[in-house]
């Protein structure tokens, strides 16, 4: 048998020194209270005389004697809980304490709390029974917090420091030379665990509704305006209404109920008015909903907010004009090279013309002539042959055999990297992807092509402003870790919190913990991207992966998912009632 | 308290009168038959005529028919001397017991004046305390009501040692009506014994009370005896509260049996039960009232 909150020797001395203080506080005499009797001849008279004692009156008082040295001892093991012995090595030795720091850990139990307080207190009482040994404690989400230290304060100071914040691909956390491991979780997540590792559960079953998908796309071809999409799915055991509500910043776009069965969910399409702003929020709210993180879904439309490109140019090339006049996600400005100035706009377009300093803001050069910060002009090459089409997000779906170059000039700089050459090698498109630059280049004018009337001058147009414009875009994604562009600069979360950044291999990674808009800043760009934590496997609080899987069960726990000690408090509770109820009537007095 | 009765109440107790069992010599003119011959209206016997009878007296009928001269004789009415003995032990401290003494006391004691009979108020506890002659006459009542109103009950019962007193205070044989609950250490038989060995026709009234027979304590308690003041700690089980209930029943049956087999009178009143019902019902079931 081990204890939950201190050492055996403790846990046994408090509950000897309990019965002894019931029996020594049973034994001792109390001044009995008085009572006026007109005389006492006649009690003598009865006390005098031998009366047969009935049985009960014989053993009453060794009844009433076993009955509070049961309530004191219940209410010692109520602060002791003992629990069964994990294993030889359980109660002595270094402790991995690890916390399930799933989203789903927040739900709320209907026993009061979430399952995150329970596990909290569940990993201060593992901690407290250390011993003096090293205890560690990790998440799931974060890995190794703090220890192994045998300072108790500063490994609760830790418990008490940590939340929930998903990571449910983070890996398991290792901790050399640990003795004995405990895992406390709701189970939502299945993970495959070494059998030395103790779990212990504060799953407690709990109804929910979710917002399990939410994302927008700009308007398709044919389609009269951009679309949002919802998927909301009721986890409850009911049949519930639902409420649905979409802002657009801080405008409310939509409003919905929705009547959804058990186990239900339901998907809702909004059409999207035309306007300014790209924030979209999704909020849903139901009578039996234990965990609100999933409640909110955001959203980020593409276009939402048009890009503002500045072409610069003595005389900007006709086709590439008229496209940007007629893109509507786009707001174009011409201007000539006297008037180009640093910072008025998303994305610089500079048509033959490069400026003497390098743009402080992302930029598309077409034909540029040679300077400085640029890099060097190669040779150049007449009719050159592009015939590899490039695996760049700037050339994707870009078909080169349908273009004719009459001549291009290649540049070369340590710092450009070359997407898409000629058959002679000549650099025909060239990008920049560093913290204070992002730009490309291609090696040829409009005019020395064919490609205003290629197929692919849209696409590559709209590759590379979207590329320039937005370091990173697309759909809604879970919260964990997302490889950008090494050219990022900084990561903000909704409340314009920096996210620390790892650069590695030219790429940058950034875990996205919490849910949200978050600001992605790279070479002057600026992208959003949106983290939702609403999943089918977080939300759904009903289920467990740790039922009917022989996992050992919680310690702490009794058959209805209550703590155990809570019984031994009311089983004191009862026979305290029952001693008071029979004092009072004299049965046991 | 206050010993105050409703008029109708008066009323009521005028009707009634107490009744001795037997005759007693009074001292002055009354309404009650005495053993003496004398000047009543009630004719009683002959006797021979004497020189310097008042030959008033003479049965001038029974002269002519017999030819003998015969005095006719007449009951002497008198009145009757009633002693209300008054337990004021600490036995008897309790409100309602005491309260009930008291009033039965003064509906006693006027009943007695009413009839012009001479009433004694004796309070006793050890000793006999000092006694109340109210006088003659229904109009003295108050002066009973002032005298109970201001009696406090003190000290231990001795039923012997107050009678003895009496015994040698009081030589005219009369009603002896004994109120009080009969919890005397000493006990209760030698003190009655020695009441109507002086010749008096005694009258017990047992006050009784439901919180003497159930004190309503239970479990580790500490009594107090009102009267000595000892202290007995006592671990009350339900089984020795019934035992005690037993004892305190078998004390009641031992007075009215103790007065049945001396010729006692004996009347138990509840300190619980209505006053009225006590003195119109109680008393005269009992055969003390008429």
């Amino acid at each position: 048998m081990s204890f939950s909150v201190m050492a055996w020797w403790q846990a046994l001395l408090l509950l000897a020194a309990a019965a002894a203080a019931a029996v020594w506080l049973f034994r001792m005499k109390i001044r009995p209270p008085r009572v006026g009797v007109p005389t006492l001849f006649l009690w003598r008279r009865v006390l005098d005389e031998k009366r047969e004692m009935t049985w009960w009156e014989r053993v009453r008082r060794a009844v009433s004697l076993a009955a509070t040295v049961l309530i004191a001892v219940a209410l010692a093991l109520a602060v002791t809980r003992p629990g069964p012995r994990r294993s030889a090595d359980a109660s002595r030795g270094r402790r991995l304490i690890v916390l399930d720091s799933s989203w789903s850990m927040l739900a709320r139990a209907e026993s009061g709390g979430t399952r995150w307080d329970r596990a909290v207190r569940m990993a201060h009482r593992l901690a407290a029974a250390s011993g003096g040994a090293d205890v560690a404690l990790a998440t799931t989400a974060d890995g190794l917090v703090e220890g192994p230290s045998a300072d108790t304060a500063l490994i609760e100071t830790a418990i008490d420091r940590v939340r929930p914040s998903g990571g449910e691909s983070a890996p398991w956390p290792v901790v050399a030379g640990v003795d004995s491991v405990h895992f406390i979780t709701d189970g939502a997540l299945a993970r495959s665990l070494d059998a030395s590792v103790t779990i212990h559960s504060v799953f407690e079953a709990a109804p929910n509704v979710a917002i399990t998908a939410f994302d927008a796309r700009s308007a398709a071809a044919g389609a009269k305006a951009p679309e949002a999409f919802v998927a909301i799915a009721n986890y409850a055991p009911a049949a519930q209404k639902v409420r649905l509500t979409i802002t657009r910043d801080s405008t409310m776009i939509a409003e919905r109920t929705v009547d959804l069965g058990p186990g239900e969910a339901g998907y809702q399409a909004f059409p999207i008015a035309s306007g300014k702003g790209g924030r979209l929020l999704a909020r849903v709210s139901a009578p039996q909903n234990a965990l609100d993180v999933d409640d909110e879904a955001s959203a980020w439309l593409p276009g939402g907010e048009p890009i503002a490109v500045t072409i610069v140019a003595e005389e900007p090339a006709a086709a590439l004009a008229r496209l940007l006049k007629d893109a509507p996600w786009v707001t174009p400005t011409f201007v000539t090279p006297a008037q180009y100035r640093q910072g008025r706009a998303d994305v610089f377009i500079f048509d033959r013309w490069a400026p003497p300093a390098p743009p402080n803001r992302p930029a598309l050069l077409l034909a540029p002539p040679a300077v400085a910060w640029l890099g060097t002009a190669g040779a150049d090459e007449k009719a050159p042959h592009w015939i590899q089409p490039g695996s760049h997000p700037v050339l994707e779906g870009v078909d080169p055999l349908t273009l004719e170059i009459k001549r291009a000039r290649g540049l070369q700089a340590p710092g450009l990297t070359v997407v898409a050459q000629s058959e002679k090698g000549t650099p025909l498109v060239v990008v920049a992807d560093t913290v204070d630059r992002r730009l490309i280049a291609l090696s040829f004018a409009v005019a020395d092509s064919n490609l205003a009337f290629a197929h692919a001058f849209p696409v590559l147009i709209g590759n590379a402003l979207e590329w320039l414009a937005q370091p990173s875009f697309g759909p809604s994604r879970r919260p964990g870790r997302m490889t950008l562009p090494g050219s990022t600069l900084r990561v903000t979360d909704h409340s314009g919190n920096a996210m620390p950044l790892v650069r590695a291999g030219g790429f940058a990674v950034v875990t996205l913990a919490t849910p949200g808009l978050h600001l992605v800043e790279a070479g002057g760009a600026r992208g959003v991207v949106a983290v939702n934590v609403g999943d089918p496997e977080v939300s759904n609080l009903g289920r467990s992966s740790l039922a009917g899987k022989g996992q050992p069960s919680d310690a702490a726990s009794g058959a209805g998912g209550r703590p155990w000690w809570t019984y031994a408090v009311i089983g004191a509770f009862l026979l305290a009632s029952i001693e008071w109820w029979t004092w009072q009537r004299r049965v046991t007095v | 308290m206050a010993l105050r009765f409703e008029d109708d109440f008066l009323k009521k107790l005028e009707y009634l009168q107490v009744v001795s069992r037997r005759a007693f010599a009074g001292h002055r003119g009354a309404d009650r038959r005495a053993r003496k011959r004398g000047r009543g209206l009630e004719f009683a016997d002959h006797r021979g005529y004497s020189a310097g009878d008042d030959f008033r007296h003479i049965d001038w009928k029974a002269y002519q028919r017999l030819g003998r001269l015969l005095l006719r004789l007449f009951d002497e009415e008198q009145d009757l001397p009633i002693y209300l003995f008054i337990d004021s032990s600490r036995s008897m401290a309790e409100p309602a017991k005491f309260d009930q003494a008291r009033r039965i006391a003064a509906a006693l004691c006027y009943i007695g004046l009413a009839h012009l009979d001479r009433v004694t108020l004796l309070p006793f506890d050890i000793k006999l305390g000092d006694e109340t002659d109210p006088g003659r006459g229904k109009g003295r009542i108050f002066r009973v009501f002032e005298q109970l109103e201001k009696l406090e009950t003190r000290g231990p019962t001795d039923l012997r040692e107050a009678f003895k007193t009496f015994g040698n205070r009081t030589r005219q044989a009369g009603l002896a009506v004994v109120i009080s609950d009969f919890l005397d250490p000493h006990g209760f038989e030698p003190g009655l014994k020695m009441l109507a060995s002086m010749k008096h026709d005694v009258f017990a009234v047992h006050i009784t009370s439901e919180r003497d027979r159930d004190p309503g304590a239970l479990g580790e308690v500490r009594f107090v005896d009102a009267e000595t003041g000892e202290l007995r700690d006592v671990d009350v089980t339900p089984s020795l509260a019934a035992a005690y209930g037993g004892a305190w029943h078998a004390h009641q049956v031992e007075v009215e049996r103790f007065c049945g087999r001396y010729n006692l009178g004996y009347i138990r009143a509840d300190a619980e039960q209505p006053f009225e019902h006590v003195i119109l019902k109680t008393f005269r079931q009992g055969r003390f009232l008429q």
